[in-house]
């Protein structure tokens, strides 16, 4: 009989190039984020799933009902969290999952879910772009436990690597999900990927102090700076941006129909009172 | 010909010194100051803050506005921060060959500056209440 297979969400790594948290981060039109699409994809293949934090991180929005598994002190990156599940349960195999895959489809994860069963420790996709193994989508068998702490004790971290030695199997992407494992590590990677864009905001005078902070960035997909504006009106039920106000574009001022671009930076200006 | 928005308290000298010259022989300059009470209220300090990038490049295009349109030499320097009653807020002055010039281009100036340059004013009163105060925008976008 096969091991029972729970799903492992990880969430723990520090989003650097984002420069915010990837599993809370809303793309798509359904509203939700990275890490509760994760979750929709794991929880008809698993029996349970579980969230790979680092030490003494808060679950990101949406995945608080999910058990919680630390990283193991002393290593870092994805193998940690991979140890972490192996340490919990150990009779276990585990669907391996990174919080930034929002392209991965229920069949890519089924067709990983099949092809277990003939012996393998890991089962992975091969990279569409250079055909190494995907290690963050992947299913990582109780036997891969051993393997896995032979090589953290030789500091070998890198789970692709451990995969390509190791001689994983590996599945081809479903022909109409070539691009289901592309993450997005940047804002430009959203971008790319969704037609949304990375809009940083600044608050000045009245508008800061309504909203709470001085910049932040946004990601919309709002077309023109005024539908930018009404969606910030709307979302954040700002009063400062209903009536009389006036939009600056990359430090100039702009007309309600000046097309947004990604990168841009956005200004609403109150009535002013110099002098 | 320079428009400056510097941290309080603002030296407007230099600038005063690069508008004198021999030709002109009217200059007038307006000193607008933080006056102590605002709509019955008493004030006790101003917070002023710019949108600095677009503050300047607006500034500056309203002084050379001015300068060609009545042939004045013109500049104007404008406080950000924490000020008091009294202290100095803005500094607009224009030289011109006659007074005339002089007088009309300083007082389009600061109009222009007070409805077109991204700058806001927060007003604390006695009671250490503050308020945001708002004008009015300039009536055509450029």
């Amino acid at each position: 009989m096969k091991p029972p297979l729970f799903g492992l969400l990880l969430a723990g790594g520090r989003s650097t190039r984002m420069g915010r948290d990837k599993a809370s981060l809303v793309i798509g039109a359904d509203g939700l984020n990275q890490g509760q699409r994760a979750i929709q994809g794991l929880l008809p293949v698993c029996q349970k799933v579980f969230l790979s934090l680092r030490d003494g991180q808060t679950a990101p929005e949406g995945c608080e009902h999910l058990e919680i598994v630390r990283d193991n002190p002393g290593i870092s990156g994805p193998l940690a969290g991979i140890l972490a599940a192996f340490e919990r349960e150990p009779d276990a195999a585990w669907l391996v999952m990174a919080c930034d895959l929002p392209f991965v489809t229920p069949d890519v994860l089924t067709k990983l879910v099949q092809a277990r069963g003939d012996g393998a420790d890991f089962i992975a996709y091969a990279s569409a772009t250079d055909g190494l193994p995907e290690p963050l989508c992947a299913i990582y068998e109780p036997s891969a436990r051993a393997t896995l702490q032979r090589h953290a004790e030789r500091n070998h971290l890198c789970p692709r690597h451990i995969m390509i030695e190791e001689h994983a199997t590996l599945l081809e992407l479903p022909p109409s999900c070539h691009r289901a494992l592309e993450n997005m590590n940047t804002p430009e990677d959203i971008a790319a990927a969704t037609g949304e864009k990375q809009i940083h905001v600044g608050w000045f005078g009245a508008l800061a102090e309504e909203r709470g902070c001085r910049e932040e960035t946004v990601v919309t997909s709002a077309q023109t700076a005024g539908a930018f504006l009404e969606e910030l009106a709307n979302t954040h039920n700002l009063s400062g941006l209903r009536g009389h106000v006036r939009i600056a574009v990359n430090d100039e001022f702009a007309k309600p129909d000046h097309p947004l671009r990604t990168g841009d930076k956005v200004v609403f200006l109150r009535p002013f009172s110099g002098g | 010909m320079s428009f400056l928005i510097k941290s309080h308290p603002i030296d407007f000298e230099s600038l005063r010194e690069s508008l004198t010259s021999p030709d002109c022989g009217g200059f007038v300059f307006f000193e607008g100051r933080v006056r102590n009470h605002h709509e019955g209220r008493e004030v006790v300090g101003l917070h002023y803050e710019a949108y600095l990038e677009l503050a300047e490049k607006e500034g500056r295009r309203l002084v050379d506005e001015v300068s060609h349109k009545f042939a004045v030499r013109a500049a104007a320097i404008h406080a950000v921060g924490d000020l008091k009653p009294g202290d100095l807020a803005v500094w607009v002055g224009a030289a011109a060959a006659h007074r005339e010039e002089a007088f009309t281009a300083c007082r389009e100036l600061i109009d222009a500056i007070k409805l077109c340059v991204p700058i806001w004013k927060r007003e604390t009163y006695t009671d250490g209440h503050g308020e945001w105060i708002e004008g009015c925008h300039c009536a055509s976008p450029h």
